[in-house]
């Protein structure tokens, strides 16, 4: 087991705020931080439920009528790439993004999928009932606040407004094995609420800012009597994490960021008055903020019986359809939601740091079921990249005829994950300790064709 | 890995030295070259079958090798006939990418592993030279030793080169020094590729050495020459103190002063029933000046009903009790029989042999909860090796045992001992039809007629077998659960007091003698092996009595400790020679809370006033989407183990940004302004403010305020004038401005909350220490 002998952990501790902590030191063991970030920041918008390739990104209008969309494939902004007439807007925005048409794994369940898609590491089994616990692998944001913490005040991970579960929460979501202290900053609070504020950030009513600083001096008055911040690192670090977060109470910097109210309404209007149109809009703003990685769930259930509420997950149970379902609600919210997205990244110069990821955790088969609906396809889907350093209308990796089967490139979330990281200028090589002392790599092969 | 760096002449000349002394010589190659003993050797020698690289479940780069060179055939397989023979040519062996890849003469993704010329390249070339024969039936290695088997470095001293023999079934010994591999178990010390060990910082380190299939350890304990040291010479109060005194004395590091009273006290209470003293109990504990009052003080405590509620939460957690899987109804019986067990001081020998013979109904027969929770044979080996023979068999079930003795053999054949546990499920009321994991009704646990284990290598039916032991008789094909429960909890069976006594000990010191607590194995050798041996005679011959190896411990002069350091001692966090200073768990921490403002918490599905020590699971299932309770939500911040891994590991101790912002902006301040709470009764008093602020110091930090504490307090009851001398405060100054913000009102009770949180939030408070 890889430990730190007290003298350091008392060095370390010493030099104060959290940054400069354990991670910093291994990070500089390790050697890495050589590979240039190309994106500053991330936003994970994580498509819950499995949205269909051949009914957003990968039509196949050639196709038999048992496996075509009923929809039409349209030119776009790209000459080739054609896209469904229910993402007008997104085909005028296809030169700004990079599809990846052959992402696969073998996942057919969502918990398993979805824990695959949001770590980058394959589960132990295809089993609905895969339990969080710690043996499984952190979230992507938790990964990078291990390797390369914010400094800048900002948390380095925020995840919201959706725990995401199948029966059991979905493993993936939190920092596991990497400890507590790695958790995204998890949120429930609907952002497009009236009264929007985050729990942490604010004071309950009989405490004013000048009444907390009082105590906190009688709080450091008697933290002087026993000397236990003298010898113990970790009496220490807990102290540092009481400055910290009084700085944050009080900080305007991460207050703003999560004021979504000081936004003109024009600008709420443009990303829709939904919850998630209003989370990817404080996407934006936790990314203009400082905010490493924001990962915003679509929604909180696999959804797909209803027109207005959850996610992807179209089967055409209990006498549903797909076709009276999709284009009514989750393709004309994905169409106002990331060309907004992009476009404002764009305005304001923040798209070439900023990297958008959107997919769901597969895609849906090829053949038309008997509901005249589509089930669970995790053999062959797209996942769709923007700014961040990745080439811009460009298509990487292919699927066969049906997009049934990768024809080219196949890519598994692995793979997309070490991709991931490499933009951020983490190496996708490093490696993170787990329980049983394994030094596990944090992703796959790295796609270096779709980085600009 | 740097290449090549294994043949200066220097080491040689030590090698040969070293080796003169045991009269053998270092291996060179011989006439033939074997590919089970010469080949495999480079493989694992050059890091080719490590997990990072081909050794991974799915190879590297299409290329795949057994992890660290387990299964001679398939490596063989690999390297001559897939990649259509590619990776070997006997005509031009040079061109082989056996030798271009690892020579860095084609592009490789793990770069050169060795140079030209060197032995690996030698050996590897050679074999492929004389046609690259498989592996044949030759004598296997049966032993594998190292010199000096463990080594005691004072210092100017700081390295000592480590000697690997390996002796074989045809009676041949030779020395593998170069061949060998070495891992170091942490930062503290260097091994080079020729097992040189040298000293990064002081203290224990365990160096493991490799040869084909076995390891050796060997303990390397670098001592500071500390040239004025002199030894204290503590008194001892018990065997334990002799041992943990004999190794700091060796280690030239004194033992930190015994405790004071007030730290002893409050340590007491919380390790021995989770919750604080009162004022009253601790004012009573340092005002009694008999010589034995720390012995009586700890029989007293042990005779409290809070000692069965605080081992029961402890054996909650590992044997998974839990809401989801047992049902609430299940989580609540299964609580409520390790409970009474613990309040009857049923020995633990009995408790495991009820637990592991539970037949009937989950309702009626409540140890039968220990299978409802582990619901697969695999799952069922893996728990009750982990808990009672603190083995972690994980890894074996995919590929034999990296650092352990445990091959797959021993996974599926253990795991067969569990096959016929069966379960008839009377009712599943499950509340969320989606939730496969949750079980909500009554099951029977019964030993079915029928029920295998397969190896799933060759899907044959494994024959069971105790682990590390005897296989069982055809007599026991029926009942294998008897023999096991006898096998396992008998005095004989030394891992299973050893990892009890640890387990115990690790609760009371925070630190095990083994650890991770459930990882005994040779290349994780205790810290202190006779102590853990005399402790495992103690619970044994107290016919396994919890309480009696909880007071030995407690008694002890280490036990009783303070956790300042001296000069010798600041950096040792593992030879016991000070306490070890950790946050409260969650469930002490916010009783502590609660009964500091005597102000109960509430919890889902539970009536107001249990403490959270004596809650059975985890939380009651609630509705989806609702919020939890306060107090549920503070357990979760701080750590409280969800029980799904039969592991104290679970828990987690750790601080976080989101916990100051509990203690800070959270539900305690709704327990601070409750109008019937400790603050306002002592607000309400005739009292004086110093009378006041006495009886709160001694209720939550165990002593008199010091004079200090005394006057600043005072001051700021009856008048307050902040200082704004930090950065932060000036910040904080400047916005109370900015937004006209008014202290609240300054009544007497509102300033005692304000000294009320500020105890509350000391790191005296929150830590134990």
């Amino acid at each position: 087991m890889n430990r730190l002998t007290r003298r350091h952990a008392i060095k370390i501790g010493g030099a104060g705020m959290l940054g400069l902590t354990l991670p910093k030191l291994l990070r500089a063991e390790r050697g890495a931080g050589s590979i240039k970030a190309r994106a500053k920041s991330v936003i994970f918008l994580f498509q819950w439920g499995g949205p269909s390739q051949i009914d957003t990104f990968d039509m196949k209008p050639n196709a038999p009528n048992t496996v075509r969309s009923p929809y039409q494939a349209i030119d776009s902004s790209v000459p080739g790439v054609q896209v469904c007439e229910h993402l007008p807007e997104m085909t005028k925005r296809m030169d700004r993004v990079c599809l990846i048409r052959s992402m696969t794994h073998r996942m057919n369940n969502h918990a398993p999928a979805g824990y695959y898609a949001i770590s980058g590491h394959e589960p132990p089994a295809d089993d609905q009932r895969l339990r969080d616990s710690l043996d499984l692998y952190p979230a992507y944001g938790s990964v990078v606040d291990h390797l390369a913490p914010n400094t800048n005040g900002m948390p380095t991970s925020v995840a919201y407004p959706h725990v995401i579960r199948d029966g059991s929460i979905v493993p993936g979501q939190h920092a596991s094995f990497l400890g507590k202290r790695h958790d995204p900053l998890f949120f429930l609070e609907d952002p497009n609420a009236s009264d929007f504020k985050l729990p942490e950030l604010s004071l309950p009513r009989n405490l004013s800012v000048d009444r907390l600083q009082r105590r906190r001096d009688v709080q450091q008055l008697i933290d002087r009597q026993a000397r236990l911040l003298d010898f113990s690192a970790d009496a220490r670090g807990f102290d540092d994490y009481y400055q910290r977060a009084i700085l944050m109470l009080t900080s305007d910097r991460v207050r703003k960021a999560f004021d979504i109210s000081s936004e003109p309404d024009a600008v709420r209007e443009r990303y829709g008055r939904t919850t998630y149109g209003q989370s990817c809009l404080l996407a934006r703003r936790l990314v203009e903020a400082g905010v490493k990685f924001v990962t915003v769930y679509y929604s909180n259930s696999i959804g797909g019986r209803k027109i207005g509420e959850g996610g992807w997950d179209t089967h055409g149970f209990d006498n549903t359809r797909m076709y009276k379902i999709v284009d009514k609600y989750q393709l004309p919210m994905t169409d106002q939601t990331l060309p907004t997205l992009l476009d404002e990244l764009d305005e304001r110069g923040l798209l070439d740091e900023t990297l958008v990821v959107w997919m769901g955790e597969f895609g849906r088969t090829p053949k038309i079921n008997k509901n005249e609906s589509r089930d669970h396809w995790p053999q062959c889907y797209t996942a769709l990249l923007a700014g961040g350093g990745v080439k811009g209308g460009h298509v990487y990796g292919s699927s066969d005829s049906q997009a049934m089967y990768p024809d080219e490139h196949p890519v598994k979330p692995d793979d997309l994950a070490a991709t991931l990281f490499y933009l951020m200028g983490i190496d996708p090589a490093a490696k993170i300790i787990d329980r049983h002392d394994r030094r596990l790599p944090i992703g796959g092969r790295t796609l270096y064709d779709v980085i600009a | 890995m740097p290449a090549g760096r294994h043949c200066q002449p220097t080491l040689f000349r030590l090698l040969s030295i070293a080796l003169l002394g045991v009269g053998l010589s270092e291996f060179s190659i011989a006439d033939t070259v074997s590919f089970r003993r010469d080949v495999m050797t480079v493989l694992s020698k050059a890091g080719c079958n490590a997990g990072a690289c081909h050794g991974n479940g799915s190879g590297k780069g299409g290329f795949k090798l057994s992890l660290r060179g387990q299964n001679p055939e398939f490596d063989y397989h690999w390297l001559t006939r897939e990649a259509d023979g590619r990776r070997i040519d006997r005509l031009h062996p040079d061109r082989s990418l056996a030798l271009l890849k690892p020579l860095g003469k084609v592009p490789h993704q793990g770069g050169a592993r060795f140079r030209e010329g060197s032995l690996e390249h030698r050996i590897l070339r050679d074999w492929i030279t004389s046609g690259a024969a498989g592996p044949i039936s030759e004598p296997t290695l049966t032993s594998l030793e190292a010199v000096p088997t463990s080594a005691l470095l004072l210092e100017p001293e700081e390295s000592v080169q480590v000697v690997v023999i390996a002796r074989f079934s045809d009676g041949s010994r030779r020395g593998v020094t170069s061949l060998a591999t070495y891992e170091v178990s942490n930062l503290l010390a260097d091994v080079s590729r020729d097992g040189r060990v040298s000293r990064r910082n002081f203290g224990d380190a365990t160096v493991i050495a490799r040869y084909l299939d076995r390891q050796v350890p060997v303990r390397v304990t670098f001592v500071p020459a500390r040239p004025g040291f002199v030894w204290s010479d503590p008194s001892e109060n018990n065997f334990i103190d002799r041992f943990v005194f004999a190794k700091l004395q060796q280690l030239r590091v004194n033992p930190s002063e015994l405790s004071d009273d007030h730290v002893f006290v409050r340590r007491a209470f919380l390790d021995a029933l989770g919750v604080l003293p009162t004022a009253t109990e601790a004012r009573e504990f340092c005002e009694d000046t008999s010589p034995d009052k720390r012995e009586r003080l700890i029989e007293a405590l042990l005779q409290r009903p809070e000692f069965a509620d605080h081992w029961a939460l402890k054996w909650s957690d590992v044997l998974r009790n839990e809401e989801k899987v047992l049902d609430p109804k299940g989580v609540e019986v299964f609580h409520a029989w390790i409970r009474q067990s613990m309040a009857d001081g049923k020995p633990l020998d009995r408790f495991v042999r009820e637990l592991i013979r539970a037949e009937g109904s989950s309702y009626e027969n409540p140890p039968t909860n220990y299978w409802r929770a582990n619901r697969s044979p695999t799952v069922r080996g893996e728990t009750t090796a982990r808990l009672f023979l603190g083995a972690r068999l994980q890894c074996a079930k995919c590929h034999n045992h990296p650092f352990d003795r445990w091959t797959q053999d021993d996974y599926y054949s253990w795991a067969a001992v569990f096959a016929r546990v069966d379960y008839e499920i009377v009712e599943n009321k499950r509340k969320d039809k989606l939730d496969k994991n949750e079980f909500n009704g009554e099951q029977i646990i019964q030993i079915s007629d029928g029920g295998a284990v397969r190896d799933p290598r060759n899907g044959e039916v494994v024959w069971p077998k105790l682990l590390g032991d005897r296989q069982l008789g055809p007599g026991s094909y029926h009942d294998r659960l008897t023999p096991l429960a006898v096998w396992l909890t008998s005095a004989e069976n030394r891992l299973f007091a050893k990892s009890l006594a640890n387990f115990i000990w690790y609760h009371l010191l925070g630190h095990g003698i083994v650890e991770p607590i459930d990882d005994f194995r040779a290349t994780n050798p205790p810290s202190h092996p006779e102590l853990l041996d005399a402790l495992a005679d103690c619970l044994v011959e107290s016919g396994f009595d919890l309480r009696h190896v909880v007071a030995t411990i407690m008694r002890s002069r280490v036990y009783q400790l303070s956790a300042i350091p001296n000069e010798t001692n600041e950096d040792d966090d593992r030879n016991f020679s000070r306490a070890i200073v950790h946050r409260l768990p969650a469930e002490k921490l916010l009783d502590a809370q609660t009964q500091v403002l005597d102000a109960p918490v509430s919890f889902n599905g539970y009536p107001r006033g249990l403490r959270a020590g004596q809650l059975p699971g985890i939380e009651k299932v609630r509705i989806r989407d609702e919020p939890p309770a306060p107090g549920d939500r503070f357990l979760r911040t701080f750590g409280k183990p969800e029980r799904l891994l039969a592991c104290e590991c679970e828990r987690s101790n750790e601080t976080t940004l989101s916990q100051a912002f509990m203690l800070i902006g959270g539900d305690v301040n709704e327990l601070l302004e409750r109008a019937d709470n400790r603050i306002a009764r002592l607000a309400a008093s005739p009292n004086t403010n110093a009378e006041i602020v006495n009886e709160l110091c001694w209720t939550a930090l165990s002593r008199a305020p010091t004079t200090e504490e005394l006057d600043g307090t005072l001051r700021y009851l009856d008048e307050t004038s902040p200082m704004f001398e930090t950065k932060e405060q000036q910040a904080l100054a400047r916005l109370a401005a900015q937004f006209n913000l008014l202290p609240p009102p300054d009544d007497r009770r509102s300033r005692l909350q304000d000294v009320a949180w500020a105890l509350l939030n000391s790191k005296e408070f929150i830590f134990r220490h």
